[in-house]
């Protein structure tokens, strides 16, 4: 029998043409922790649909072993028969559903009469909770009675009972408290004792740093390097992540920056459904007329939060003062923030941009269409005249000035989303991932935009995962992690492994 | 060139209501043989008298759907409006009988309690977050127990002929023709506004020959409207009503703000908020809207009957929201328009009349409704290519 209990060779996977990953190793023996690590959109979670078989044998390319045999799993369910079981970032919890009935769901034991024998049922999940030193959990609740630290060890128990010999872990504590994720980490620590193998993802390098025996780091799809734990540190794992040239792909432009004009002073929110976790802990910045200010952070840092808070549209609970040129305001729904010149363009495109049956020049109206009435009806050739200037100043691509929305490409979607939000011409920007999920020549437009509107004056606040595009937009970069404002640089000779540090909670050099 | 199937689908969403025309054209021509008798003198279907009857006969259920479009295409449902219908018209009832008030405050009155009562709905569904199906299946059976409680179970008549004449009268032949000719005057005004501004603009226009074309078919339209309807005893007042709001609701729904919004909050309602605008306020107006047309309604219920009935109204609501789907108002919101959904009443409205004309007993005037309704709406997903699986 081989020594590893999975192997994964030379695998490749293209989404039309467009390698996400290419000729990924990766190797876990048994009893063992893998690290997986790479930044956001590097191609972890592609190779981790490739292991569980959601995308199934045959659509990709390079060899998985598993137990010495070739895989050749064609869906989950065989994966999941193998063995290897994969706990996702979200959790897949039926919130009315009790802890037991979640564990056992799709593998419910049966009694003589084919009716769910709950006594059973109950009988084993408790021994699994027992297992998992979880025994004051009531295995009969529904589970949406406890927190989500508590639910993650209940996806936990699940893969137990699928007698999981690979788990796979993918940002498991992004929702979780430090106390939870103690909790979590020993735990994995116990099973590895027992003989079971694990793949980490996360971008909490302690935690890496803590459980893993060796780490595997991609970077832009490709296999960077594979190197045991002991000969590593965080630091040594940031520059193998991030070690790239930064190419010239901003058209940085010269422009005045004047005084603050906009103002955010403790800024705390909790989350919606776990009001307990803070999301964003105590933000306070400043943003200056013409000023383009970056915020970094990794996924789940609560950048989009602070955003919607300031634009009016947080759910949860929040509080925290915001001032426009020296006045405080108070912004209560996104039509405050509006009227007042505060405009923010959504991270979820297709969730909060566009309005998908409506023609691309209404969906670019629609924040301002007061302005194109009289006496209450529309002056439709107005209307359209206005449109048809957006469409070119924006260079959106549409066969027609109405065609419904839904039809364009990402990146003319979001060029018309932006052109909503500019027409009510803000004094502030909230731009939130404004560059996610579209082709290069629209990312550059969107950057000359930037730099054009800050040469008018406009404050800008860019949200972004893409660590050069914050180095090579801002004028200020904003560091986020855990909620918390980690750090607040001047970008001159900033580096992305100074950002990445902060952003992790280990700041190389003095926060500024 | 060969059409292919793809191009008969792209026809057919593009022109949806030329589809549902054709749909009524065959409707009407399969009534009007069936129906053919020589000895009568031809079809009796197909004459001016029946004509007549069957635009009578849809005008409420008409007036239920052109509010209920805005309703469905937000995103909800009412299904409240035949109760509420009933209660506003039995309110009428007694305001004209057992207190003789002179027709304009009953109608003044009736109208404000329909906007109140629909203001209620929209504001529990919109601020306090309660589902529209639920606010209104409530308002279904309260309504109801109001209309029993005010009327006591029994029929308040006779009503004054004042009222009558809203349910019942005929415009004279005179004003009729008038209002033909005045109708297609706002027509050729409106197209060469329209075509002044666009070039205003800079925006492409139509050639004169096409414009002018379509200005003649309008013409024509019209024409062979009131012909028609002056040859039995003139436009009934109605269906007078019923195109005046048609064109007012129409003019809402494409030349309004608060018309543009409804069917954005219908597509995307997180997206709307978003952009600034108030949808709760928009869902708000929507139900009042409604309210308002139940208020319609009901007075012309009462009118059409002479008298305040505690039954008056009940099932509408579903007429109403079956004309919408028949005429492609869509389930998930964000798509439909008023005209189409009066095409749907017209439809409905066919139906009931060439059946009952041809003596088919009700249980199969029923069982044919609801099989036309499911059929519509697939003939709908077919044509727009939604299907599933």
């Amino acid at each position: 029998m081989s020594d590893y209990l999975l192997e994964m060779h030379d695998i490749t996977k293209d989404f039309n043409g467009v390698k996400a990953i290419d000729g990924i190793h990766l190797q876990v023996r048994r009893g063992e922790c893998v690290g997986l690590c790479g930044e956001n959109g590097a191609g972890k979670s592609t190779l981790m649909k490739v292991l569980s078989a959601v995308y199934p044998y045959g659509t990709w390319s390079g060899q998985i072993l598993w137990e010495g045999k070739e895989l050749k799993a064609r869906n989950i369910r065989e994966t999941e028969e193998a063995g290897i079981v994969i706990i996702h970032q979200e959790l897949m919890m039926v919130p009315h559903l009790t802890v037991a009935e979640n564990i056992f769901l799709g593998s419910e034991p049966r009694n003589m009469a084919g009716f769910i024998d709950y006594d059973l049922m109950n009988a084993q999940a408790e021994k699994l909770m027992a297992r998992l030193k979880m025994s004051d959990i009531n295995v009969a609740l529904p589970v949406y009675n406890y927190s989500g630290g508590k639910q993650q060890l209940v996806e936990i128990a699940k893969a137990l009972n699928k007698n999981a010999k690979l788990l796979i872990l993918d940002e498991p504590t992004s929702a979780l408290t430090t106390a939870e994720t103690k909790t979590l980490l020993n735990l994995i620590k116990e099973f590895k004792a027992n003989g079971m193998a694990c793949v980490y993802i996360s971008h909490k390098l302690e935690e890496v740093a803590e459980i893993a025996d060796t780490v595997t780091v991609i970077r832009d799809g490709t296999h960077i390097g594979t190197q045991p734990m002991a000969e590593l540190d965080t630091n040594k794992i940031i520059t193998m992540m991030v070690g790239r040239e930064m190419k010239n792909l901003f058209p940085r432009e010269t422009h005045a920056i004047g005084d603050v004009v906009f103002e955010a002073k403790n800024i705390s929110c909790w989350d919606v459904t776990n009001r307990e976790r803070k999301v964003v802990d105590n933000v306070s910045f400043e943003l200056r007329k013409g000023e383009i200010l970056g915020v970094a952070g990794l996924v789940g840092a609560g950048r989009t939060e602070l955003a919607c808070k300031l634009f009016g549209c947080w759910n949860g609970d929040h509080e925290g003062k915001i001032f426009l040129e020296g006045q405080e305001i108070s912004v209560r729904a996104p039509r405050d923030a509006v009227r007042l010149g505060i405009c923010m363009v959504p991270e979820d495109r297709k969730r909060h941009g566009i309005v998908p049956l409506m023609g691309v020049g209404y969906n670019i109206t629609m924040s301002v269409l007061k302005r194109y009435t009289t006496g209450g009806f529309i002056q439709s050739e107005a209307e359209l005249a206005e449109i048809q200037n957006q469409i070119i100043r924006m260079k959106v691509k549409t066969a027609e000035p109405l065609l419904p929305i839904a039809s364009l490409s990402g990146g003319n979607q979001q060029k018309a989303v932006v052109a909503k939000m500019l027409l009510p011409e803000p004094k502030v920007l909230i731009l939130d991932e404004p560059t996610r999920g579209i082709d290069v020549g629209a990312k550059y437009e969107i950057y000359k935009l930037i730099f054009e509107l800050a040469k008018q004056g406009v404050a800008v606040l860019m949200i972004s995962s893409e660590m050069p595009e914050v180095l090579g937009i801002s004028d200020r970069v904003l560091v986020m992690g855990e909620g918390k404002l980690r750090g607040n640089y001047v970008n001159e000779g900033l580096t992305q492994e100074k950002v990445l540090a902060a952003a992790i909670g280990q700041p190389t050099t003095e926060a500024a | 060139m060969t059409l292919t199937k793809k191009d008969v689908r792209k026809f057919l969403s593009e022109y949806k209501i030329v589809a549902l025309l054709i749909v009524i054209a065959i409707i009407w021509a399969f009534f009007g043989y069936l129906t053919y008798d020589s000895e009568l003198g031809g079809s009796q279907f197909l004459t001016p008298r029946n004509f007549s009857n069957l635009l009578r006969q849809m005008a409420i259920t008409g007036m239920l759907a052109s509010a209920m479009v805005f309703v469905i295409v937000a995103g909800e449902i009412d299904l409240s409006v035949g109760s509420l219908l009933g209660l506003l018209g039995g309110i009428a009832a007694v305001l004209d009988v057992t207190y003789s008030w002179p027709l304009w405050a009953t109608i003044v009155l009736v109208i404000a309690m329909g906007l109140f009562f629909g203001l209620m709905v929209g504001w529990l569904t919109a601020y306090l977050g309660i589902p529209s199906f639920i606010v209104t299946l409530g308002g279904q059976l309260a309504f109801r127990g109001m209309v029993l409680g005010l009327t006591g179970g029994i029929t308040i008549a006779p009503v004054s002929p004042d009222l009558k004449f809203i349910g019942q009268g005929y415009l004279p032949e005179l004003i009729g023709d008038a209002g033909g000719v005045l109708l297609f005057l706002v027509l050729v005004f409106l197209a060469l506004r329209t075509r002044m501004n666009r070039q205003k603009h800079n925006l492409s226009v139509s050639t004169m020959p096409a414009e002018v074309g379509r200005l003649l078919f309008a013409g024509v339209i019209i024409l062979g409207f009131v012909m028609t309807l002056n040859d039995y005893q003139g436009v009934p007042v109605p269906v007078l009503v019923l195109l005046v709001i048609l064109a007012v609701f129409t003019i809402v729904g494409n030349k309004t703000t608060f018309g543009r919004h409804i069917y954005a909050v219908g597509s995307n309602m997180e997206a709307t908020r978003l952009s600034g605008v108030n949808v709760a306020y928009v869902k708000m107006m929507v139900f009042a809207l409604m309210g308002l047309m139940c208020a319609f309604a009901g007075l012309t219920t009462t009118a059409r009957l002479a008298a305040g009935t505690p039954s008056a109204g009940f099932g509408n609501e579903l007429d109403a929201i079956a004309s919408c789907f028949i005429g492609g108002t869509s389930m998930r919101g964000g798509v439909g328009s008023v005209s189409g959904a009066l095409v749907g009443a017209v439809i409905m409205a066919s139906l009931d009349n060439g059946m009952s004309m041809m003596g088919i007993d009700t249980f199969w005037q029923q069982i044919v409704k609801g099989v036309i309704l499911v059929a519509a709406v697939y003939m709908d997903i077919v044509s727009s290519g939604n299907q599933r699986g």
